[in-house]
């Protein structure tokens, strides 16, 4: 076996200290973990910003929505109001006492030998219509032709569309007048009957239509 | 197993411990002031893309109630138009007098008179913008027939009028003819 002299093992010796500084082995290794770090990071970063892009569109379809739907929400809040109020001005429309067809019930029960001298009507807050009617009737038997009125009224207004019908004398009496009619005198009785009724249970056939243009009117 | 031995010098020792610390510095470092606002920003987009796009979603959602409400709309448009068109421009008390008296010499009942009696708000929210009027009309002549007729034309031509109170009165001088008070209350958009 060769005798081998190893004259430099100082310096290897050196050598291998300096291969196997902590310090530089720690470097290597932190750089190394920092390359893997940045990568990382700018793959991250590249994420990031394909998100931002996607965020910008984002951004700009709601740019582009935005007046349209406040647009579209003003134009819903004003449909809103206009049919909530429209339904309110047709409750209105539709509760409303048509007294036309009223009027002429009322003519159909005054026979000949009965005249009327006033009528007072009023719509009552709760909806019920009251009306007085004062007159004369003429008879051989005064109060029956007064109790005929009633009685025909009665009829009229029970048979139409109104409810809880009541026709009562407020007051009934004779009268010393005596007045000729077709030839014959005849006593003569002063009635003011009280009819109310109500108008809730179905509304009269009278509807509003179409507007008549009236002499006169202003253009609107 | 070979157990490794390695016997590590004052001066090595140092540098290991530097290089713990340099170790630690970087990993705090790198969250704390690259990965994290990264991270942060990147939730904070995707947060507001998420916003954008509930946004974006809720606005056709409201487009389209607003076009169908459009459609479902056209008849109360149309009706509250007309309604609307029967208040011209103008105090009512400037043209409503003159509507009625023309509106009872076309039904031949002459002289017809309006007054105003009040006027109040609606005590309805839905009708801010409008006005309820009451007025008293006065017809000194007018044949029972004829004010019946008159009277039923009248509700017909006005839907937003309702008469509350009828006065019927025979003239004893003209027993054919009858004065008529009518109270009538409209309701008419605030001018």
């Amino acid at each position: 076996m060769a005798l081998h002299l190893n004259l430099l093992h100082e310096e290897i010796l050196q050598q291998r200290q300096r291969q196997r500084d902590p310090l530089k082995i720690g470097m290597m290794v932190l750089g190394a973990l920092g390359a893997v770090m940045l990568v990382y990071y700018l793959w991250n970063a590249y994420k990031v910003l394909e998100i931002r892009n996607r965020l910008d569109q984002a951004q700009h379809d709601w740019a582009k929505v935005e007046p349209k739907v406040t647009s579209a929400q003003k134009r819903s809040a004003e449909l809103n109001g206009i049919i909530s109020t429209t339904k309110v001005l047709d409750g209105i429309i539709d509760s409303r006492f048509f007294w036309g067809p009223f009027l002429e019930k009322l003519s159909r029960c005054v026979a000949l030998n009965a005249q009327l001298s006033s009528i007072d009507g009023n719509v009552l807050d709760d909806g019920k219509i009251n009306i007085v009617i004062e007159g004369l009737a003429a008879g051989r038997e005064p109060r029956a032709a007064a109790e005929e009125l009633r009685q025909l009224l009665l009829e009229q207004l029970g048979q139409s569309s109104y409810s809880q019908v009541k026709v009562e004398f407020k007051s009934l009496e004779d009268l010393d007048t005596i007045v000729n009619i077709g030839g014959s005198n005849m006593a003569m009785s002063r009635f003011a009957i009280n009819a109310t009724f109500a108008t809730t249970a179905a509304k009269p056939s009278a509807t509003p239509g179409p507007r008549v243009k009236t002499r006169g009117e202003p253009k609107s | 197993m070979k157990r490794i031995q390695v016997n590590l010098n004052k001066d090595q020792i140092q540098k290991l411990a530097l290089s713990t610390i340099g170790f630690f510095v970087l990993v705090y470092v790198y969250f704390s002031f690259f990965l994290g606002p990264l991270n942060n920003s990147r939730e904070t987009a995707e947060a507001q893309i998420a916003e954008f796009q509930d946004k974006v979603a809720g606005a056709k959602n409201e487009m389209s109630k607003a076009a169908n409400l459009e459609k479902q709309a056209d008849a109360s448009t149309k009706r509250f138009a007309a309604l609307k068109a029967l208040s011209p421009e103008g105090a009512p008390i400037a043209w409503f007098p003159p509507r009625i008296k023309a509106f009872f010499a076309n039904q031949e009942i002459d002289k017809a008179t309006a007054r105003i009696e009040t006027s109040v708000a609606f005590k309805e929210a839905d009708l801010a913008n409008w006005m309820r009027y009451n007025w008293a009309i006065e017809l000194p002549q007018a044949d029972f027939s004829t004010l019946g007729k008159a009277v039923a034309a009248l509700e017909n031509a006005e839907p937003l009028l309702a008469i509350t109170r009828i006065s019927i009165k025979a003239l004893p001088e003209a027993p054919q003819f009858q004065q008529v008070t009518l109270t009538a209350s409209t309701a008419m958009v605030k001018r």
